[in-house]
C-alpha cells in the first residue's frame, strides 16, 4: 500500500541526516547567517549604521526569502536532497531489498510525496530563518519593526505554494533523471544544468506568450507577480492561469515519466 | 501438488547474452529446494524475475500460481538476492524497521527476535554499512524471514560466513522448513551445503534445466561405509545383502551410522582384518559435474 511505502520512506529520510541537512536545511540556515553577518558588518564596521530611521518588515522578508527559494543556488542543495531520495537506492544497490515488498508505483510515489513534504518544511524553515534574521537585524541596528501589510497571509500562502510547486518540479526532474541514469550525481548535474538554463532564459524573456510561460522559472515569476500585486494594480489573470496550468503539466509529465520508466525498469544490479 | 515457483519457457536476454534460455522448472511448495549451476547459469536471473526485479523477455514465471512480481504474490515471499546491501546510515534494527514499514508489517514484525536468531542481537544498533560480509548476510537472512513469509528465496546465503556461522545458518534453514513449514529455495555453489540442507535439487546450465530430482536420487542414495579389509569374501559373508565389493580389497556397507561399532566387532570376530573404515558421503559433485557439459565448466571459470 502507498501509506506503507510513505511511512517507510519518511522513516528512512528521517535517519539520513546528511541528505536532510544538505538538501533541506543548509540553505535556509546559511541565508540566515549571511543576513546576520551583513547586519553585524553594518553595525561593527560601518559603525554609524544606516542614516535615518531604519525599519524592518519581517513579513516581507519572509515572503521574499520564500519567493527566492527556487533559484539556481537553492536548487543545487534541493537537488542533493532529491538525488538522495530518488537515486539513493541505485547508489547503495538497495532496490533488491525494497522492491519485492511493495508495488513499484507506490515506491516511487512515496518518494515524490516525501520529497514534497521535506520541501515544504524547508520552505517553512526559510521563512522562519528570514524572520529570525530580521529580528536580529532590528536589534543590532536599532531598526523599527513594521507590521505586515493588509492581506499578507493570502499573499504569503500564494507565494509559498507557487515556490513549492517550482521546487516540486526540481524534485520530479531529479526523479526522472535519477531513474534514467541510475545515478545520484547524474540527477544533481542534469537537474542543475536544466534549472540554470531555464532561469537564464526566464530572465531574458520580455513578452508573456505560451512559449515563455512554458519555462517554469518564468511561469513562477508571472504567478508570484500576479499574487503579490496590490489590489488595483493586479495584471490580467489569463497569463497567470496559463502559467499555473503549465507548471502543473510539467509536474505531471516529469513525475509520470519517472514512474512509468521505473515501473518497467530491469533492476539487474541494484 | 501446489507449486511455490513455476517457470514456463522463461527467456531473458541482456543484449547478446541469453541469461535464461527457455527454462521450465516447477518448484513444489514445502521443504528446501536447491538450485545449482555454474556462474552465469541463470540462477540469479530466475530469482530476480520471480521477485519482479527483472522482466522476462518471454515466457512466464509464477509465485504460488500468481504472476511473479505482483504485490499479492510478493507479500507471501521473502528473499535475499546476492550479497545484500543496505543504506549506510541505517542500523541493523532500522533496516528491519524500514522493511517492516514497507511491507505493511510495521506493528507485527518481531525485529529483536530475528536479530537474536541470526546472531546479530549485539550489533542491532550498529550501522549496517560497517558490517562484515558475513554480518550483512545474517542481516539479509533476518530481512528475508522476519515477516514470516511462506516462501523464502536465498541466493548464496552463507557466502562470506565463518564455518560456525555456516552451520548455524544451515540449521536455521532446515529448522524453518521442518518446523514452520516455510518453503525455501536455495542457490549455492557449495555442493556440500546443498546436499546437507536440500530435499530436492535442480541443476541449471546456460539458462536451461540440466537435471532435477531428489538429492538422494541424484547422489546415488544414502552415505555408505567403505571398509578396506582382508579377506574381502569373509567380510562380504558377514555383511550379507548389506555389502558389496568395491575392488579387490574393499567393501561398501549399507548400514546406519549407529550400527558401525557392532558391524566392526562382528567383522573382527569373524577374523576379518580392517585396514580402514570411512564414511563415503553421497556424491552430489559427480551428479553436478555429470549434468554439465565440459564446456559449461570452462565457460564458468
Amino acid at each position: 500500500m502507498l501509506a506503507d511505502a510513505i511511512a517507510a520512506e519518511r522513516f528512512r529520510l528521517s535517519r539520513d541526516r546528511v541528505a536532510l541537512f544538505w538538501g533541506f536545511g543548509f540553505m535556509p540556515l546559511v541565508a540566515m547567517l549571511f543576513s546576520m553577518a551583513g547586519d553585524l558588518f553594518v553595525r561593527l564596521v560601518l559603525r554609524k549604521g544606516v542614516p535615518g530611521e531604519t525599519t524592518v518588515d519581517l513579513a516581507n522578508r519572509a515572503m521574499g526569502a520564500v519567493a527566492g527559494a527556487s533559484g539556481p543556488i537553492t536548487a543545487l542543495f534541493l537537488l542533493i536532497g532529491a538525488a538522495a531520495i530518488f537515486a539513493g537506492d541505485y547508489r547503495w544497490e538497495t532496490w533488491r531489498l525494497i522492491t519485492p515488498r511493495n508495488h513499484r508505483v507506490n515506491l516511487l510515489a512515496a518518494k515524490l510525496i516525501v520529497f514534497a513534504e521535506a520541501a515544504a518544511w524547508s520552505l517553512l524553515l526559510t521563512a522562519v530563518t528570514a524572520v529570525l534574521a530580521g529580528l536580529f537585524g532590528s536589534v543590532v541596528n536599532h531598526g523599527r519593526l513594521v507590521g505586515p501589510p493588509t492581506g499578507f497571509l493570502g499573499h504569503f500562502a500564494g507565494v509559498f505554494i507557487i515556490t513549492w510547486l517550482e521546487v516540486l518540479l526540481i524534485g520530479a526532474l531529479a526523479a526522472l533523471v535519477g531513474v534514467l541514469t541510475r545515478s545520484t550525481l547524474g540527477a544533481v548535474i542534469a537537474g542543475l544544468v536544466t534549472v540554470f538554463v531555464q532561469s537564464t532564459l526566464a530572465a531574458t524573456m520580455q513578452d508573456t506568450t505560451w512559449k515563455s510561460l512554458a519555462i517554469p522559472a518564468y511561469a513562477g515569476r508571472i504567478l508570484k507577480t500576479f499574487l503579490t500585486a496590490p489590489v488595483g494594480f493586479r495584471p490580467e489573470a489569463g497569463p497567470a492561469g496559463l502559467a499555473l496550468v503549465l507548471l502543473l503539466v510539467w509536474l505531471v509529465v516529469l513525475a509520470g515519466g519517472a514512474t512509468a520508466l521505473f515501473r518497467r525498469q530491469d533492476l539487474t544490479k541494484e | 501438488m501446489s507449486f511455490a515457483l513455476e517457470a514456463e519457457g522463461l527467456v531473458k536476454t541482456y543484449g547478446a547474452v541469453r541469461a535464461l534460455d527457455g527454462l521450465t522448472l516447477r518448484i513444489p511448495a514445502g521443504g528446501v529446494f536447491g538450485v545449482l549451476g555454474p556462474n552465469g547459469a541463470g540462477k540469479s536471473t530466475l530469482f530476480r524475475i520471480a521477485l519482479g526485479l527483472v522482466r522476462p523477455t518471454s515466457g512466464t514465471a509464477k509465485l504460488f500460481g500468481a504472476p511473479a512480481g505482483q504485490s499479492s504474490s510478493l507479500r507471501r515471499a521473502g528473499a535475499m538476492i546476492e550479497t545484500p546491501r543496505y543504506p549506510p546510515y541505517l542500523t541493523a534494527r532500522e533496516v528491519l524497521r524500514m522493511l517492516a514499514l514497507e511491507s505493511g508489517a510495521g506493528g507485527t514484525a518481531d525485529i529483536d527476535y530475528w536479530l537474536e536468531r541470526v546472531g546479530l542481537g549485539g550489533a542491532a544498533d550498529r550501522k549496517a554499512g560497517t558490517f562484515s560480509v558475513g554480518m550483512k548476510q545474517r542481516l539479509g537472512l533476518a530481512a528475508a524471514f522476519f515477516t514470516r513469509p511462506e516462501l523464502v528465496i536465498l541466493d548464496e546465503p552463507t557466502s562470506g560466513m565463518d564455518p560456525a556461522g555456516i552451520q548455524e545458518i544451515r540449521a536455521l534453514i532446515r529448522d524453518l522448513a521442518d518446523k514452520e513449514g516455510v518453503t525455501i529455495i536455495l542457490a549455492s555453489h557449495q555442493l556440500d551445503e546443498v546436499r546437507r540442507v536440500c530435499d530436492r535439487v535442480a541443476i541449471l546450465s546456460k539458462g536451461k534445466l540440466a537435471a532435477e530430482g531428489d538429492v538422494e536420487a541424484l547422489t546415488g542414495g544414502k552415505p555408505r561405509l567403505r571398509l578396506t579389509v582382508s579377506p574381502v569374501d569373509k567380510a562380504l559373508a558377514v555383511l550379507g545383502d548389506k555389502g558389496e565389493a568395491e575392488g579387490p580389497n574393499a567393501v561398501l556397507a549399507d548400514v546406519l551410522r549407529a550400527e558401525t561399532p557392532a558391524l566392526i566387532r562382528a567383522l573382527v570376530e569373524a577374523g576379518v582384518d580392517i585396514i580402514e573404515a570411512r564414511w563415503r558421503e553421497a556424491d552430489l559433485e559427480s551428479a553436478y559435474l555429470g549434468a554439465l557439459e565440459p564446456k559449461d565448466l570452462v565457460d564458468a571459470r
